[in-house]
């Protein structure tokens, strides 16, 4: 029992307390649950891996939207971490592929340029395989300080580069957009 | 139930819950406190870009008795880090006020020349711009601490430095004069000891015009970061990336 504490608690988000709760659901839950999630466990770790291309999380390699057929391969959006890729095509506007940076540069984290994964972006930019990179960090200190960095990086390629727009969110009343949002709004804005 | 609304600048947040954050902010009046921002990361009315740490804004927070906690009711941003450009020299510089203010600030204990520092440095760092600010708060803050010992004369024999360098120990907190150094000490040039003494006595904006390539006064801010981290008995992750960029 003392071990699995100790393993749940090493988990992002669970304290001891947590970590106590989910043991003893686990302990008292069927059998086959508790089964069915050690399998699910093991599974994952044998079978997900990342694509060589991309960095997205896969179970076949290169993933599918680096294989697909259909998606405009020189066309690439960089994200920070895998789950945001979902974000992008739930717009299903996307035809393009993505680039995973697993994070972005944080000084107060000790993650600098040398932790991102980006060798093969820059690779492919250079080889002349791209069209256009967009970069869809988030717009927080950090992830401009990411996209400014990566824009500096691929530059040379000579490679277009964008950045995301940022702005009044649909649907919200502009009453309420702060001054750093109003002024990227109308810094961003488009002719009609 | 005491309600407030004041001047603050957001040094850092975590999640908690499902969608609220608890903030840590440094405000005017009260110094360092935490809130929870209820529903943060889905109301985007109520706090916007505002909790992005080294934002200056106008909080509204209420106190409950006997609780550590004060609750975040909204937060309207005066001056956003993010309304000039950031490389990562900047988000290294604004990561380190954080950390050192978030690390080295009592709980509610107001601190007014330090909330006066950081609003100063905060102005000025620019992009391409950083490495003055960031040695005129590292210098600034330790003094205001406490932590700073003489720039002009030696901590064993109380001799002057005049033109002479000084030296430092990492296990020591004092500037001591060559004839006192230790083997394994590090130098300050006395040009940066001169400039020491010049950042202690001029308001920030008298020092804008200089040119400030890295490399000037990095023996100050390693100095500077020694000291703090031998109080706060702990490394600064932030001055580590600073140091990398070059010093
Ligand atoms: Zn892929
Ligand atoms: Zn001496």
């Amino acid at each position: 029992m003392a071990r699995l504490i100790e393993e749940l608690r090493k988990l992002p988000g669970v304290g001891a307390k947590s970590a106590q709760r989910l043991a003893f659901h686990i302990l008292r839950s069927p059998e086959e649950d508790a089964g069915a999630l050690a399998d699910a466990i093991r599974d994952v770790r044998q079978r997900l891996r990342l694509c060589s291309i991309c960095n997205n999380i896969t179970d076949f390699d290169p993933c599918a939207y680096c294989s697909s057929p259909t998606r405009n391969q020189r066309l690439v959006c960089v994200v920070e971490e895998p789950t945001s890729i979902a974000s992008v095509e739930k717009t299903r506007s996307w035809n393009g592929v993505f680039h995973v940076l697993h994070g972005t540069l944080s000084p107060l984290h000790g993650i600098g340029p040398e932790h991102l994964r980006t060798g093969g972006l820059v690779a492919r930019a250079q080889r002349g395989e791209l069209d256009e990179v967009i970069l869809a960090t988030s717009p927080t200190v950090e992830g401009e300080a990411t996209a400014n960095w990566l824009a500096d990086l691929l530059r040379p390629s000579g490679v277009r580069l964008s950045r995301i727009a940022t702005g009044v969110p649909a649907g919200s009343d502009i009453e309420y957009a702060d001054e750093v949002t109003m002024a990227r709004a109308l810094e961003g804005r488009r002719q009609m | 139930m005491n309600a407030y609304q004041a001047e603050a600048v957001i040094l850092r947040t975590w999640p908690v819950q499902e969608a609220d954050q608890i903030v840590s902010l440094f405000t005017r009046p009260h110094g360092r406190i935490r809130g929870v921002a209820k529903a943060a990361a889905k109301s985007r009315r109520r706090f916007g870009g505002a909790l992005e740490p080294m934002t200056w804004v106008s909080a509204s927070y209420v106190e409950k008795p006997k609780q550590d906690l004060v609750r975040l009711d909204s937060c309207e941003v005066l001056s956003s880090p993010l309304s000039d450009p950031v490389d990562y020299l900047r988000a290294a510089a604004l990561a380190f006020y954080a950390e050192v203010l978030e690390e080295a600030l009592p709980d509610h204990d107001p601190n007014e020349p330090a909330f006066r520092l950081l609003l100063a440095v905060l102005h000025h760092s620019r992009t391409s711009h950083i490495w003055m600010p960031v040695s005129y708060f590292a210098l600034w803050i330790t003094r205001l601490l406490g932590w700073m010992p003489s720039v002009t004369d030696c901590a064993v024999c109380g001799e002057a430095f005049g033109r002479e360098p000084a030296w430092f120990h990492a296990e020591e907190d004092g500037l001591v004069c060559g004839r006192h150094k230790r083997p394994g000490s590090r130098m300050l040039s006395a040009e940066s000891l001169l400039l020491a003494r010049r950042i202690f006595q001029s308001p920030i904006a008298a020092l804008t015009e200089e040119s400030w390539p890295a490399h000037r006064s990095a023996d100050l801010r390693r100095f500077a970061v020694q000291a703090l981290e031998r109080h706060l008995e702990r490394r600064l992750r932030s001055a580590a990336a600073l140091a990398k960029l070059g010093g």
